[in-house]
């Protein structure tokens, strides 16, 4: 296995689009590295970068040391998953599987004994037979892996491999995969557009956005302190709430108005907004679903009026949609909260969990990275 | 009107299909099977009559030793220019999808002989054949320098030339959509999966490329065996019948002999040939097609 190094990683293309810029990374073997991010934020052109497969414009990467910049993807030892699977649709399960090991040059023996071994593993051995059209979705997925795991290479580079499956295929071999990273100790780098899969999956996310890095750290720490109002608003399902608020500083006291409802904050975020100036300046709060809470039975301090505009029941839970001061809102509640579409509701917020972003710079006032 | 009822099924596939199907019974069946009479008669080509002789102008076709040598030699020539047209296209096809500078233009200029009519590119590629090689050959070697086209090899050699400058460019188009098809990702999988370029061509694009093969052997097979413009621009046949091919023989019984019924007699054999040739060759490729 490997420790991979990405230093001042950038990718121009001929026609001037800067698609990466200044990549820097540290991966640790046997980590699981999640790069996530919107359409067009880079993401799989470092991924492909790692591969070999895109030239590296400037910067230095590195495996176990050794500069890879010019190496061909062959000979990096690397493994791919593709989102298209990318399996040899003329040859069955098990050359798609031994294809990498036959041109090392692996004795037939070997290379039979090694497919049939991950075969079990993935539960494929009644289909090495066939050919990939033969296959279903999940099926044709399992192979993709099957073929990367046979190699037993340095890295795993996944790119969005679980996006054309359906739902219920999708949390299922995203377990399967989480399975086997522990079972095989393996250093993956994994690249998605779904937050869910990279919370459940990765050991650290790199969430990026137009080329450039916006926050590395463990799933826990980008959910609970983001460092951007995007980072803030693109981890978590359904997204952060964002308000606009004036802050209003009294002494050691600082209130946040929000439309008619009046917040006050803890001493601790309190003393933040103090000392940064921001008395009399909006800044943008944001407090996930989760932390709003039936505030009819609460006192009035620290709770918003809204009326409910939709009530989705989800079965364990509930999601309330309303609007605060222009800003559509969601909370998630428990299913006994008996709030119902047109009812005037109350909620309270947990202001030890709320965030604070500057307006201008999105940066989050309370948690630097 | 019952959509599930017989005639509206059929008044609905009239609709669609009858006026090419009526175009295609006028120009394609109706003269086919016309032909097929016709060699059962005795007709010169002009009169009105038209005697029936049963199966002798099959007889004499079969005893037509001018006419088994013409096939033997579009034999001999269609697989050497089907063999040189399709390695010829898909290197053009593999260098006009490499990336290169400017590879719709070559795409464009590559696919021009095959728009100049087989006439026009006999009478120009005869000119070079006879008059520049032979003086450019005359300047280097001294004294004069005979034509290729005027030795019996040479004339093949010329012909096979001929047709792949002018076939290449089409096939070189069919084979360019070969490529395309392969999907990126299975080239790039195999890149990490250990390919050299070549290896990778060999294992992963050609094996994909089965129905570009096995369209453009059918293709140059097929026109091959009825070559005929260029065979008589450039050639005429000469020198001393040697390069007569099976068309052009068929071509001369018909209408220079004035003996159409033993003419049209060995189209039919011509295209029986042709026929066996083409859907034994198109068989044995279409197994192990794939899609890219």
């Amino acid at each position: 296995m490997a420790s991979l190094s990405l230093k001042h990683i950038e990718k121009i293309y001929p026609n001037g689009y800067h698609a990466v810029q200044d990549f820097n990374l540290e991966v640790e073997d046997k980590e699981f590295i999640i790069f996530v991010g919107p359409s067009g934020c880079g993401k799989s052109t470092t991924l492909r970068m790692i591969a070999g497969l895109e030239d590296i414009s400037e910067g230095e990467f590195l495996i176990d040391g050794v500069k890879m910049n010019d190496v061909e993807p062959k000979d990096r030892d690397i493994a791919m998953v593709f989102q298209s699977y990318a399996l040899y649709p003329h040859m069955t399960v098990r050359d798609n599987m031994g294809f990498a090991l036959k041109l090392r040059n692996v004795p037939q023996k070997e290379i039979d004994e090694k497919v049939e071994e991950v075969a079990k593993i993935l539960d494929l051995e009644k289909l090495l037979d066939r050919k990939p059209k033969a296959l279903s979705g999940g099926q044709r997925q399992r192979v993709a892996m099957g073929r990367a795991i046979v190699r037993s290479p340095k890295v795993f580079l996944m790119d969005e491999p679980l996006s054309n499956l359906d739902a219920k295929l999708r949390v299922q071999m995203r377990t399967e995969i989480s399975k086997l990273h522990d079972r095989l100790g393996t250093t993956i780098i994994y690249v998605t557009h779904d937050q869910t899969e990279a919370m459940t999956l990765g050991t650290r996310i790199v969430v990026m956005k137009d080329g450039i890095v916006q926050q590395i750290n463990t799933p826990e720490h980008l959910y609970n302190k983001p460092c951007n109002l995007f980072v803030a608003g693109f981890i978590g399902s359904p997204q952060m709430n964002f308000m606009d608020a004036k802050v209003e500083v009294k002494g050691k006291d600082v209130k946040l108005h929000i439309g008619d409802n009046t917040l006050t904050l803890p001493a601790d975020k309190a003393k933040v907004l103090i000392d940064g100036g921001y008395d009399g300046k909006t800044v943008v709060l944001g407090i996930r679903p989760e932390h709003f809470g039936d505030g009819r039975k609460a006192d009035k301090e620290n709770t918003i009026k809204a009326a409910i505009d939709v009530r989705e029941l989800l079965g364990a839970e509930v999601f309330l949609y309303f609007d605060v001061d222009g800003k559509q809102c969601t909370a998630r509640v428990n299913p006994d909260v008996d709030l119902a579409q047109g009812m005037e509701g109350t909620f309270s917020l947990d202001m030890d969990k709320i965030h604070l972003f500057d307006k201008e710079t999105e940066k989050s006032l309370l948690y630097a990275e | 009107m019952e959509r599930n009822t017989m005639a509206y099924k059929s008044k609905q596939f009239l609709m669609f299909a009858g006026p090419a199907l009526i175009l295609f019974c006028m120009v394609i069946i109706i003269p086919f099977i016309y032909g097929l009479y016709l060699t059962f008669t005795s007709w010169d080509g002009v009169s009105a009559e038209k005697p029936l002789v049963g199966f002798a102008n099959y007889v004499s076709a079969f005893k037509d030793a001018y006419f088994w040598s013409a096939i033997g030699r579009t034999l001999i020539y269609s697989a050497f220019a089907v063999i040189f047209v399709n390695i010829v296209a898909f290197l053009l096809a593999y260098m006009v999808t490499s990336g290169v500078k400017g590879q719709n233009f070559f795409r464009a200029g590559f696919f021009i002989p095959n728009l100049i009519g087989g006439i026009v590119l006999g009478y120009v590629w005869k000119f070079v054949f006879n008059r520049a090689f032979v003086a450019i050959g005359s300047a280097i070697a001294g004294g004069t320098v005979p034509s290729l086209l005027s030795t019996t090899g040479g004339a093949m050699f010329c012909l096979i030339l001929v047709s792949v400058w002018q076939y290449a460019g089409y096939m070189m188009l069919i084979y360019v959509a070969g490529f395309m098809s392969v999907s990126d990702s299975l080239k790039e999988a195999a890149m990490i999966d250990g390919c050299t370029p070549g290896q990778a061509m060999r294992n992963v694009t050609i094996p994909l490329m089965r129905t570009s093969f096995t369209t453009c052997i059918f293709l140059s097979i097929t026109r091959c065996f009825v070559v005929y413009d260029v065979n008589l621009s450039l050639t005429r046949g000469e020198p001393f019948f040697s390069s007569v091919m099976a068309a052009m023989h068929v071509y001369n019984k018909a209408f220079t002999y004035k003996d159409y019924g033993t003419g049209q007699a060995e189209a039919l054999i011509l295209f029986i040939v042709c026929a066996i040739v083409g859907i034994t060759q198109v068989y044995v490729s279409k197994k192990g097609e794939v899609e890219a």
